[in-house]
């Protein structure tokens, strides 16, 4: 019993991190249409970035916002300057899907060239541990589930009360009726690309301070987890990411708790796919957003 | 049952197509005679491209029942439709883009012999006769609608009224009983509209079944024995489109929507 | 002489891939199924090839345990492996038929491709785990090494033949055409009463068991057999292979996996070096790969060899050139 309440705790701390770059992966859905597989690949970046600023003597968290900023940085100007005139062109969804895997793996490729093979380590970041509500957590851990949870605040009110924040929502539902009310979908989307590439990049560093050692593959090991919990929480919604993240967390370390350790991945796996296959919309996408998913 | 399935090709019974909340077709029955222009008009929003949509196959009804030449198709997949005569085009004219004109064409007979297990087995020789014979059926076609030219084009090359031509040949080429056109003249010119409505006229005759969702009234009025008008997923009145115009009933509808 | 082992080793692998890429192209570019999780049914076959030739688990000292262990006959072992190709790829088709979005189906596939690596990787007793299956037995065992190679290069050679014109049967001709309108539009396609459904089944049937030949063939080759040679980028280097080739086009595509050789060994020889990781020609060939994938999609979508539809204005023939 005790085991299963530590797997609960352990799940939250991962699903914390699962939904930050859930949402970053939504939000980049919602606003282009595009299902960046290249997403992995610039997490594992942006751990790489937060690498070399600690081995500079750099703090670890302000290693997270810089590596986010730059990962941020990056995501817009891929996005303007490769993804968004192919779609203008009229490229196939399915030829961007392989667009994003293709910059995926060249970007992952061209990291191993630089930072070798091997595997790396942020060192003891972890800090003391706590006890809370029976959960056995690291203070990186609970750090970590705080950073999210303000993230999400912060991203929950951007959208809610701010201009910027009511136009991204317009621009993801019909952007040219958006463009037509007069707002400046070009400019919407840099934002909303820079924002959830830093999304993408908190990810990256903070997967990085909560795993023990890494090597040019942790953004791939995680991206998919991160795809099922947006899809399961209905993708292009971001709030469904976020409880979908958490979903994800829980049920592949309870089940990992419960069963072979090695299975762990598969439950995120089956979760995507019995999602993709009986209910595409998600949990919480509404009826309008399946018509995005069925043919078309 | 209703009808005779003698005179009547097509027997729509009671249908209905709900999504979610929204009865897009809320009860909707009338019949096609044989060999007759049937048109199916109304306001935005009343359900006539989601009816067609349901006879076509395209989406299953909620309720209700389908009958086409005698045979009772409301399970029918759409391409099961199509082989048994029952064909539609589209509101958007689909082509096959990387396709020839004349390919368009070719590809739409169906159970070819070059399709079969047997043939792909076998080899050209298998096919070559059956082959030979489509393309002179296809050549004729392009000529009627003055496109020869155009056969060995890439589909995608055509214009828009070009592209609703291939459509039409296409399914001409099906030998089909039944057509579902869904607003053939969009998009065209004027005289490519004539053109066309001259070409339904003389299948008409020749005893092909048509029904026709339209917007133009003229158009309708030229074409059209029976005029079914549907409001609000639900068939409002029917008769010839001279009598409908004076129906009080059916200029409501168009006003209110 | 090294230069010939080395010229052994590249024809076997062209003829592998070739086979390997005409399924994914039969798949992808003629009839517009997108199976990303393609390097599945090569493993399939590949395995299979395995299991059939092996003798049971026990032997060797038993340090590998996997099913099967057939001590089965050569030919009859590939026979399996395509076999085996095609009854997974028809399962891969199983879970694709449901109407969503190509792109969607994409990830689902590359999704079922980790996950499957990742159930073969983590069952130890299935196929021998992460550690993957050795000491494959190979045919020409008791022949001069030098003449084994190469006859083992003759067998690539004669399945490539035979698999080309098989290939060929389904690629021209009626079908041909069929496949590609379902490729253009399957909503029309079903409209001009083409069954979408049953014809993607056999498609993917067809073309697993090309990936399952493809498969066995290089199981038998090297001897061995590991999750590390199927990961799920693999089936990109074969997409590059296509859409570099020219989508559609059997000619094009076979241009395209001889180009793209050429390209991962001669352009890897003119990097300097950055650093002195012994891998980085592996993943240097990732990174033009993916490259060359990009740049086509961006500058020459059709290929080097575009897809040439037959024509019959001039009544000249109407044999499909593909």
């Amino acid at each position: 019993m005790q085991l299963i309440i530590e797997a609960i705790g352990f799940g939250i701390a991962t699903g914390a991190v699962i939904a930050l770059g859930a949402v970053g992966f939504s939000v980049q859905f919602g606003i282009s249409n595009i299902l960046n597989i290249t997403y992995g690949s610039l997490m594992t970046l942006a751990a790489y970035v937060g690498l070399l600023l600690i081995e500079h003597g750099v703090n670890a968290w302000l290693a997270l916002v810089l590596g986010a900023a730059v990962v941020g940085v990056v995501s817009v100007v891929y996005h303007r300057a490769l993804l968004a005139p192919l779609v203008r062109r009229g490229t196939r969804a399915i030829a961007m899907v392989i667009v994003t895997v293709s910059a995926g793996i060249i970007l992952q490729y061209v990291i191993v060239s630089f930072a070798g093979p091997e595997s790396h380590s942020y060192g003891e970041q972890s800090g003391s541990t706590l006890h809370l509500i029976g959960f056995t957590l690291s203070a990186g851990q609970v750090a970590i589930i705080v950073l999210t949870a303000s993230l999400m605040l912060g991203l929950h009110l951007l959208l809610t009360r701010t201009t910027l924040g009511k136009a991204m929502r317009a621009t993801s539902s019909n952007r040219t009726l958006a463009r037509s009310c007069g707002i400046s979908t070009d400019r919407v989307s840099d934002i909303a690309w820079f924002i959830s590439g830093s999304l993408c990049g908190a990810a990256g560093v903070a997967l990085a301070i909560t795993t023990v050692s890494f090597d040019f593959s942790l953004g791939s090991l995680f991206l998919i987890p991160m795809i099922a919990a947006a899809v399961l929480g209905g993708i292009g919604q971001p709030y469904g990411a976020m409880l979908g993240g958490l979903i994800v967390g829980v049920s592949s370390e309870l089940a990992a708790a419960v069963s072979n350790p090695n299975y762990k991945d598969v439950v995120a796996f089956m979760i995507l796919i019995i999602m993709l296959l009986v209910r595409p919309r998600g949990l919480f996408g509404a009826a309008w957003s399946t018509r995005r998913l069925m043919e078309g | 049952m209703s009808g005779d399935a003698g005179t009547v090709i097509l027997d729509v019974d009671r249908l209905e197509k709900h999504y979610g909340g929204v009865h897009a077709v809320d009860g909707v029955s009338f019949t096609v005679e044989r060999g007759s222009i049937t048109g199916l008009i109304g306001p935005n929003g009343a359900g006539k491209s989601t009816a067609l949509a349901v006879i076509g196959g395209y989406v299953s009804p909620t309720a209700g029942r389908i009958h086409f030449d005698g045979a009772d198709i409301t399970g029918y997949p759409m391409h099961a439709r199509a082989r048994i005569g029952l064909v539609r085009t589209f509101q958007m004219a689909r082509v096959f883009g990387n396709l020839t004109t004349i390919e368009n064409l070719l590809v739409a007979v169906p159970r070819q012999r070059g399709e079969s297990a047997a043939g792909i087995l076998a080899g050209k020789r298998y096919w070559r006769g059956e082959e030979r014979h489509l393309v002179e059926n296809a050549r004729a076609l392009l000529d009627t609608f003055g496109m020869s030219t155009n056969a060995d084009d890439p589909a995608r090359t055509l214009s828009g009224g070009q592209k609703r031509a291939v459509e039409i040949m296409r399914a001409l080429m099906m030998k089909p009983k039944l057509l579902l056109l869904d607003e053939p003249m969009a998009g065209l010119s004027p005289s490519l509209s004539r053109q066309l409505e001259d070409m339904l006229l003389r299948l008409a005759g020749d005893g092909l079944s048509l029904l026709l969702v339209e917007h133009e009234l003229d158009t309708v009025d030229r074409l059209c024995g029976k005029v079914v008008v549907m409001a609000q997923g639900r068939v409002l009145s029917e008769g010839r489109m001279a009598e409908l115009r004076l129906s009080r009933e059916v200029q409501d509808a168009y006003v209110i929507g | 002489m090294a230069w010939e082992y080395y010229l052994v080793v590249m024809l076997v692998y062209l003829g592998t891939d070739l086979l390997a890429v005409w399924g994914l192209n039969l798949e992808f570019g003629v009839s517009g199924v997108a199976n990303l999780a393609y390097i599945v049914v090569v493993a399939a076959g590949a395995y299979t090839f395995a299991i059939c030739t092996l003798g049971p688990s026990s032997g060797n000292g038993g340090f590998q345990t996997y099913i099967g262990g057939f001590t089965l006959p050569f030919p009859v072992a590939l026979l399996a492996g395509a076999l085996a190709g095609a009854v997974v790829g028809t399962l891969i088709g199983v879970t694709g038929l449901k109407r969503l979005r190509q792109d969607y189906q994409a990830v689902a596939m590359l999704v079922v491709s980790l996950m499957v690596a990742t159930v073969v990787s983590a069952d130890t007793g299935f196929l021998n785990g992460s550690a993957g299956l050795a000491l494959i037995p190979n045919p020409f065992v008791d022949l001069d090494p030098e003449v084994a190679r190469w006859a083992y290069v003759g067998v690539v050679a004669l399945c490539c033949l035979i698999g080309f014109l098989v290939l060929r049967r389904f690629t021209t001709g009626p079908i041909g055409r069929t496949l590609r309108a379902m490729r253009d539009d399957d909503t029309a396609a079903s409209a001009a009463g083409k069954n979408v459904i049953g014809l993607r089944l056999v498609v993917q049937a067809v073309g697993g068991a090309f990936g399952g030949l493809s498969g066995a063939l290089l199981a038998g080759f090297i001897g061995g057999w590991s999750p590390s040679a199927w990961v799920y980028i693999e089936t990109l280097a074969f997409l590059s292979c296509v859409i570099v080739g020219g989508m559609g086009s059997d000619r094009g595509v076979s241009l395209g996996t001889l180009i793209i050789a050429v390209l991962l060994l001669q352009g890897v020889q003119f990097l300097p070096q950055i650093s002195s990781s012994p891998g980085l020609s592996e993943d240097f060939g990732w990174i033009i790969l993916g490259t060359s994938t990009i740049i086509f999609i961006w500058f020459r979508p059709q290929g080097v060899l575009p897809e040439r539809r037959p024509r019959y204005l001039r009544k000249s023939s109407s044999q499909s050139p593909g």
